[in-house]
């Protein structure tokens, strides 16, 4: 891949990752395809315009493309000034939500964009401004990094963003993704496993308790439906009347898209079963229709991005960069795994979307800024010093 | 060098933030493999079971079929006429178009299309020609599909025999309940795909499971004797102003039923009508019970103390038994003491000196008290029990009633003494029949039954019914004895108005005063069977409450004369005439 250089006319050779790019272009292109064909039955009973979904998507797309271009144009280390500023506008975001906020499927977690009619989830902001704000926290920190003090630091700057995603928008899975993007980041930045072994085992303790106090105890009237979400994860086809239905809806569809699947327009659970289906369920539909072979692929293809994102990490020229390529790697890989793994049941129903390929403006668009980030990092690369 | 040191460690790191989410990844694409290949059976079932919806298609229901092949129960293609709601685009236009086409008012079909269901029936058993109109203005949500309607061309004729179908083409009476698993046939279904609103995918097309019909039912009932039978039956019932006629005509060899008159009968393509005059504000459960009434089958529901028809009974025991012979001597003073009971012969002055066919002739009340109290209770219960008389026939319809008789501990002289002319005990005309026809026939104590057999639609045989027979109950010279002395009964006695010519019938009469006694209300039946010597064919009429004469051998016995005149010739038995070469 490194051969693959571009000769720049003053400079000696320098690397653009042209793999990194074309694996993006391509989730891009295929989550519109699939986007269409998800979409297209329900958008043209509710719309009477079967690529209704498809048009909107193209837009964002179009629009994060162009960003995209731009940021993988300006040196990296432009952005690092920025890093408070980027900070505070997404808490203030996050906390005009309760008063600002438009309401979609029952939760309250969109801005309004006067002028232009369009809408911007303010967590997809924090994430990206999270990134960039530890990435630069941790380059000033140098050594004290290392201590348990200093850890801690950076813990206490990550929650506050976490906690209002939380309780003021009502996400819970955008707060864990942001948590989780960020402890990413401190396990990098620090050389130090135990602590972070002992934490990790923390949580598994903790979940692995609550998912047993849960089941014992049972479906309860007045319930929080997150622990309602619990028991349905357990045993979806006990609630599928209620909060097991999506869940058993997507496994319908994987199971009967077998090796091959349906073929690509083919799916049945499309037609309603899965309402929405172009959102956080993409992937059964996926699955449904061009089968396992679909499935493998798609897993296949973010594995290579998460691979030549960690190239491009491990060949920074400096912390700052490699720990922004870091931060983007988190995101993107925490999402898709929490995707599958809710769409096969492998943990409880949340929504996260697919990155690229689930229909959302905001989550794209940002998607595909980081993308351009870690482009840039990678330009950066002087290939006489590799 | 630090940086250097940083440098590697965080390469490390890196790699193992890789490694880790890699991981991660493999673990759901095992868990994708799993979904997909071990457990993609059974999650494509359930995903087609939950996309299919079903529509089940009507199979066609067996016909009936009499002995001579006229089909008494057919099926008439109608229509069902339905609304989908969610398809319905022009609801005023539905509800006016069907409440005018169907005859139903504007709330009541406004009422079902407003109704939020996935299929709304608004009436079925439409006939063709409205549902096609129906079907021509192409609206939007409106069903009409096809379906049978059970109709039987002969209208009344063996109404409570057949029985009829009700809206899910399902047997409610008669012949119709009895044979439903082998009439109803199979219904098909036609298994479309939809989507989650209910709404057909086009091109996903349809598998259908085509209904099988039903098989046909072949009776032993004979149209053209059923036919003839309920006239004679109106006009008895019409010039006697009875209550009610039943006529029943068998085989008395096999206990094939030939016809069963219940006069009045009711009309099968119609059978939930009100007669005229009833009161318009009948609740549903009296409603029902009316209609009850109407579809009561008197042959078999209901019981009635037989009278002097019974003395067959007696005579056959006592004769089995040996404590009379035809012979045997009697006088008849008019009455007989029983205990302290004095119990009149209907011919208050006495018969006088009679021997045993002379008294039979007579229908002599004495002699078959006399004839009883010579059995003893205990062997009177034996050949009560040993003729059939306590166990129900077992006829191939629904609802028969049993036999009310004394219990052998309870019966006393007094009880035995009217038991032996046929009072103070409670049979069906059809038991009645049924065990004259036993001993008779040789003492084969048969089944009566209408079913003979069941067969496809191209009429090969899918089964033949069989029914018990029970063999000596009465020996043969008995039987014949007791033959002789019924055509005696014809021939010379009280039955006299039963003979044909050219036949030799044998036969009794009973005049029945029905309880409470001295209420003026009477029964009067006769019980016929040709020929004499080798019964072939055996009839009882029943003439309940006739007005002026009352005797059965006035009322019934012309009946059933009547009946032979025409039906012997028909059944080609042939008479003592041809015998002798006349």
């Amino acid at each position: 891949m490194a051969n693959r250089g571009k000769r720049r006319k003053e400079q000696s050779e320098y690397f653009f990752d042209y793999t990194l790019l074309f694996v993006v272009l391509f989730l891009l292109g295929f989550g519109l395809i699939m986007i269409y064909s998800v979409s297209s039955y329900e958008a043209y009973q509710d719309y009477k315009d079967a690529s209704y979904y498809l048009k909107k998507q193209a837009v964002s797309a179009a629009i994060g493309l162009v960003a995209m271009i731009v940021v993988a144009n300006i040196p990296y280390r432009f952005w690092a000034r920025f890093s408070m500023l980027g900070y505070v506008v997404s808490l203030v975001l996050i906390a005009m939500v309760p008063f600002f906020g438009i309401e979609s499927h029952g939760a309250k977690r969109w801005l309004p964009i006067p002028g232009i009619g369009l809408t911007l989830q303010p967590a997809e902001v924090a994430k990206l401004c999270m990134i960039l704000f530890l990435a630069n926290m941790v380059c000033h920190m140098g050594r004290s990094v290392r201590t348990l003090k200093g850890m801690a630091f950076l813990v206490g700057w990550a929650l506050p963003p976490v906690i209002m995603v939380w309780q003021l928008t009502d996400n819970l899975s955008s707060a864990i993704i942001i948590m989780g993007i960020a402890v990413l980041m401190i396990f990098v930045a620090s050389p130090d496993y135990k602590r972070f072994i002992l934490a990790g085992a923390a949580v598994v303790a903790a979940a692995s308790a609550l998912v047993y106090y849960i089941s014992t105890v049972g479906m309860q009237e007045g319930m929080n439906f997150r622990f309602k979400r619990i028991l349905a994860w357990l045993n979806p086809e006990a609630y599928v009347e209620d909060t097991g239905y999506q869940t058993m809806q997507a496994l319908y569809a994987i199971g009967s898209g077998g090796v091959w699947g349906k073929g690509l327009g083919e799916s049945m659970q499309k037609l309603g079963f899965i309402p929405e289906a172009q959102n956080d369920m993409i992937f059964s539909i996926i699955c449904e229709e061009l089968g396992l072979f679909g499935g493998i692929a798609i897993i296949l293809m973010f594995i290579l991005l998460l691979w030549r994102m960690m190239v491009v990490a491990n060949n920074a020229p400096d912390l700052f960069g490699a720990m922004l390529v870091v931060g983007v790697i988190g995101h993107i890989a925490i999402q898709v795994i929490l995707n599958i793994a809710v769409v096969t049941n492998s943990m409880p129903n949340t929504g996260v979307s697919l990155p690229f390929i689930s229909y959302g403006g905001s989550s794209v668009l940002f998607l595909l800024i980081e993308i351009g980030l870690v482009l840039n990092v990678a330009k950066r690369i002087q290939l006489k010093e590799v | 060098m630090p940086e250097e040191n940083n440098k590697i460690f965080h390469r490390k790191k890196i790699l193992v933030v890789f490694l880790l989410c890699t991981g991660a990844l493999l673990a759901l694409f095992g868990r994708l493999v799993y979904l997909m290949i071990w457990r993609s059976d059974y999650y494509s079932q359930r995903a087609v079971e939950l996309h299919e919806r079903e529509r089940s298609i009507k199979a066609a229901r067996g016909r009936i079929v009499d002995r001579t092949g006229k089909v008494l129960a057919d099926n008439k293609t109608v229509c069902t006429v339905s609304v989908i709601h969610n398809q319905i685009e022009d609801p005023d236009e539905v509800v006016r178009v069907l409440s005018g086409e169907l005859g139903l008012s504007r709330e009541y079909v406004r009422k079902r299309v407003e109704k939020y269901s996935s299929m709304e029936r608004i009436q079925s058993n439409v006939e063709k020609s409205i549902g096609d109109r129906i079907r021509e203005y192409d609206l939007a949500g409106v069903k009409v599909d096809e379906d049978y309607k059970r109709f039987y061309p002969y209208g009344e004729l063996g109404s409570k025999v057949l029985g009829f179908t009700g809206g899910d083409n399902q047997g409610i009476i008669g012949l119709e309940v009895v044979y439903e698993e082998y009439l109803q046939g199979k219904p098909g279904t036609i298994l479309t795909v939809t989507d989650a609103r209910g709404i057909e995918v086009e091109e996903a097309g349809e598998r259908r499971v085509e209904p099988e019909a039903g098989a046909d039912l072949h009776v032993s009932l004979d149209m053209n004797i059923q036919s003839y039978a309920t006239q004679l039956a109106r006009q008895a019932m019409e010039t006697k102003s009875a209550d009610s006629v039943s006529i029943l005509v068998m085989n008395p060899q096999n206990g094939e039923i030939y016809c069963m008159v219940n006069y009045p009968e009711f009309d099968l393509n119609d059978p939930f009508a009100l007669p005229e005059g009833t009161p318009g504000n009948l609740t549903g459960e009296e409603e029902q019970n009316l209609l009850n009434g109407i579809w009561r089958n008197g042959c078999i529901n209901d019981t009635y103390e037989p009278g002097s028809t019974f003395k067959i009974i007696t005579a056959a025991a006592g004769l089995e038994e040996g404590v009379v012979t035809p012979e045997s001597s009697f006088s008849c003073p008019g009455y007989i003491m029983v205990e302290d009971r004095r119990i009149r012969c209907h011919k208050t002055t006495g018969h006088g000196a009679e021997d045993f066919i002379h008294a039979t002739m007579n229908s002599c009340n004495p002699v078959f008290i006399t004839v009883g109290m010579r059995l003893g209770v205990e062997n009177y219960y034996k050949y009560f029990e040993q003729f059939g008389l306590l166990k129900k026939t077992g006829v191939d319809l629904p609802g028969e009633a049993g036999t009310i008789m004394h219990k052998p501990e309870n019966m006393g002289l007094v009880e035995l003494a009217t038991v032996s002319f046929g009072q103070s005990f409670q049979i069906t005309p059809l038991q009645l029949i049924t065990t004259a026809s036993s001993l008779i026939n040789g003492g084969t104590r048969i089944t009566p039954h209408l079913g003979v057999y069941v067969s496809d639609r191209q009429g090969e045989t899918v089964q033949t019914l069989a029914y018990p027979v029970t063999e000596g109950i009465l020996s043969q010279k008995t039987s014949e004895t007791l033959r002789g002395i019924l055509e005696k009964v014809v021939s010379e006695g009280g039955g006299k108005n039963g003979q044909v010519e050219g036949y030799r019938v044998g036969g009794k009469t009973a005049t029945s005063q029905t309880l409470p006694r001295g209420s003026g209300r009477y029964i009067a039946s006769f019980l016929g069977f040709a020929p004499a010597d080798n019964p072939q064919v055996i009839a009882l009429a029943i003439v309940n409450n006739p007005q002026g004469v009352y005797y059965g051998g006035q009322v019934a016995a012309p009946i059933v004369r009547q009946l032979f005149e025409n039906i012997l010739p028909y059944l080609e038995i042939e008479g003592w005439k041809n015998e002798q070469g006349l």
